[in-house]
């Protein structure tokens, strides 16, 4: 299991207009999540397409399962769900996911016994109604993503590429989704996902990977990442809005470098040379109506921002990802 | 292997399982069955209901020239009409306009179907003229014409002095058939002239057709994949190479399967014709179909899968290249202008097979899927022509797969704007 599941080497993409991927280089650990963070147009889905052989890169080396991605053998041991889901929508949900079996090597009578199991797990088949015999469009939305799900996972792949799996999702589906990537983890699957929600990132993954811009911002395992950046963070709840006041105090910058403030919730970021406990004093001079005064690591989220910063998640474009 | 026969199964099993695809497979042998039988249905309605010889005959001939065109109109054959109700006027000059007036006032009220007029120089020169409901009917006034022609035959020989009896025994003729024959570079082709025109471009308007509808089938397929965004999925499992190969040779079965389907469908239908035409009545003229040799009809089949594989590649590529139904009907009309022009040209060279243009037209790969079985079917075509015609389909077929494929690759997961001609010419570098 000390092979990666999947290691990039200085890969590059150039598009016409812009340069979608430069010199990235990734490893992922075999069995773990891995979360792929990036404001729009950060390279997310160019890199996830090129890991595919969907798209070739300009240069680099992209090694998937310890073989050559281009490998066809190989891309049949990877699932994958792309961010714009769509299926044949004239056709019967059965008939669809047996093609995507089958597109991954799956015979027609293994791909049946698998569908059946699969429909039935995802409530999409029970003694009321066979959604497996419906067409597709007569399907609603959320149904529609969880056949969709079911196609990427069919063939029982060793690794699952999930490219924004949570969009869209409502919170019933999007619970039943963490389930089942902590389920894949569990029997010794490596997931990886895309996203730009940090809290899902933060929740599901062991390792993460920022980018930006097609650069690689900081990647590791999440623990590492935030105690890199935990020295210098206090989290800060308040009981009712703040004073004048304390907002003087909080926007003081010889004492806090950065603030994230989240109405009653703050996380703020120690200037350098400051002290957080004459922080926490002056704040109770000041008569602020504290319920929390932590030291903690930093949340992916603040670190996503002070990393990538507010521009860069303006500045995104859809499409090439 | 495995995933391209994935690809051509689905792309076959979901068009045949369509109601569109069983409809037209119904119903064309049908409509076409229809159509054969119908002109003769309504030719032999008329025949009996709508008599030309209901009509008054205005003699100012000054001899009996009225009765012998009745006796002639009356003739014989098929063409024998029932005499009864002709009427005859025998008058002068100078009654003949009240009376042509009288006579169209009773054809306004449908008592008679129309008047002729014989003049009274008739017999020196052809002085004669018709009007009637069937005024612009041409076979009507063809056996009106042949009716007068004959009947001033017999009078100026009974005026030489010829015996009346024997003259209208002489004269009455019954409908000629002329047996009609073709005659080709290797000799006697057999009889059938007119079938023959009507099975050639029937032929060609088929191949016309299937080609375009199965073209334009490419054309959705590759958009629908384009637009529910499921090629992601599917170029994830297999090549976009794959992907479209399985598209073109799926579809492309499903138009074979129309065309045997449609074979067999218009035999049953030649069948069962006489039955038909037995229980409505109808004495049928009886019709050979050309016989088709195996080998032509191999060779009729060669011709329609290369041509919808030339066309169906750059339907792909403009389907690749477009993101909504609007823009394919504008991007895919360089291509359609190819078809259209070929349909154009199935008449000129339909009645002149042997023409330079014709040649040409038959050997330029864009036009030989539709016009050399046209030629085939008409005339005997040097081999040399055949195969050069296969040939420059075979060159053209692949540079249309080159180019689509690298269309395909490029365009398929690019949404978005409609590419430019420039970037398109990029990708066909790049890739």
């Amino acid at each position: 299991m000390t092979e990666p599941a999947i290691e990039i080497r200085n890969v590059a993409k150039r598009y016409d207009a812009h340069v979608a991927v430069r010199d990235l280089s990734l490893v992922i650990p075999r069995g773990s999540v891995y979360g792929l963070l990036g404001p729009n147009g950060a390279g997310k889905t160019t890199t996830i397409r090129m890991i595919l052989d969907i798209i070739e890169p300009d240069s680099g080396t992209i090694t998937v399962l310890g073989s050559a991605h281009r490998d066809r053998a190989i891309q049949d041991r990877v699932g994958y769900l792309p961010e714009e889901r769509g299926l044949y929508r004239k056709m019967q949900v059965r008939r669809v996911l047996r093609f995507l079996g089958e597109l991954k090597g799956l015979t027609g009578r293994e791909a049946d016994t698998r569908i059946t199991s699969w429909l039935e797990r995802l409530d999409l088949r029970n003694a009321d109604k066979d959604w497996g015999l419906a067409k597709v469009d007569e399907l609603s939305r959320g149904m529609q993503q969880k056949v969709q799900f079911i196609g990427a996972l069919l063939h029982d792949p060793d690794l699952v590429i999930l490219d924004e799996p949570f969009s869209g999702l409502d919170p019933v589906n999007a619970q039943a989704l963490k389930d089942t990537i902590v389920d894949l983890k569990r029997r010794g699957k490596t997931v990886i996902f895309s996203t730009h929600i940090m809290e899902n990132a933060e929740r599901l993954c062991d390792s993460v990977c920022i980018i930006a811009k097609g650069e690689k911002v900081l990647d590791g395992a999440v623990s590492d990442v935030r105690s890199a950046h935990g020295e210098r963070t206090v989290a800060l709840a308040l009981d009712g809005d703040a004073s004048a006041a304390v907002k003087a105090i909080l926007a003081d910058t010889s004492v806090i470098s950065e603030a994230d403030d989240s109405n009653r919730f703050y996380e703020l970021e120690l200037a350098p040379g400051a002290d957080a406990s004459a922080l926490l004093r002056r704040l109770v001079e000041a008569g602020a109506p504290i319920r929390r005064f932590e030291r903690v690591q930093p949340s992916l989220h603040s670190i996503f921002l002070e990393k990538v910063g507010a521009t860069g998640v303006e500045a995104g474009m859809s499409g090439h990802g | 292997m495995a995933r391209l026969w994935a690809v051509i199964k689905r792309e076959y099993l979901e068009r045949v399982r369509t109601k569109w695809f069983i409809f037209s497979t119904v119903f064309t042998p049908l409509l076409f069955g229809g159509l054969t039988l119908l002109p003769i249905w309504l030719a032999s309605k008329s025949m009996d209901s709508e008599n030309i010889a209901h009509i008054v005959i205005l003699d100012a001939s000054g001899s009996e020239l009225g009765k012998r065109v009745q006796l002639a109109l009356g003739g014989g054959g098929i063409q024998s009409s029932d005499t009864t109700s002709t009427q005859i006027i025998v008058l002068d000059t100078a009654q003949l306009a009240a009376a042509e007036l009288a006579a169209t006032q009773a054809v306004v009220k449908k008592e008679t179907r129309g008047y002729l007029v014989l003049g009274p120089h008739i017999l020196d020169a052809t002085e004669t003229r018709y009007a009637g409901r069937n005024g612009s009917s041409l076979p009507d006034i063809e056996r009106i014409r042949s009716a007068v022609r004959q009947g001033v035959l017999a009078t100026r020989l009974e005026r030489a002095g010829m015996d009346a009896q024997r003259v209208t025994s002489l004269t009455s003729v019954r409908g000629v058939d002329i047996d009609a024959e073709q005659i080709g570079d290797r000799g006697r082709e057999g009889k059938g002239g007119l079938v023959k025109y009507i099975f050639a471009f029937s032929l060609a308007f088929l191949l016309y057709m299937s080609i375009f509808i199965y073209g334009q089938n490419v054309l959705r397929g590759v958009l629908e994949e384009k637009q529910t965004r499921v090629a992601e999925v599917v170029v994830a499992s297999v090549s976009t190479d794959t992907l479209l190969a399985g598209k073109v040779l799926g579809v492309g079965a499903v138009g074979i399967t129309q065309q045997i389907l449609w074979v067999i469908g218009s035999l049953v239908i030649m069948k069962i014709r006489e039955p038909v035409m037995h229980a409505l009545k109808i004495s049928s003229p009886s019709i050979t179909l050309p016989s088709i040799a195996p080998g032509v009809l191999a060779l009729l089949l060669l011709f329609f899968v290369l041509g919808f594989m030339l066309y169906s590649a750059l339907f792909a590529a403009v389907g690749a290249m477009v993101n909504s139904d609007q823009e394919a009907q504008q991007a895919q009309q360089p291509v359609t202008l190819l078809l259209v022009a070929t349909a154009i040209l199935i008449q000129p060279v339909l009645l002149n097979p042997g023409t330079k243009l014709a040649k040409i037209a038959a050997i330029f790969p864009f036009s030989a899927p539709i016009l050399m079985p046209l030629r085939l079917s008409l005339i005997s075509v040097p081999w040399t022509e055949v195969v050069a015609s296969l040939l420059s389909m075979v060159v053209m077929i692949a540079i249309s797969i080159w180019i689509a494929s690298r269309i395909y690759r490029t365009g398929l997961l690019m949404y978005g704007k409609r590419p430019s001609f420039g970037e398109v010419a990029r990708w066909l570098r790049r890739s």
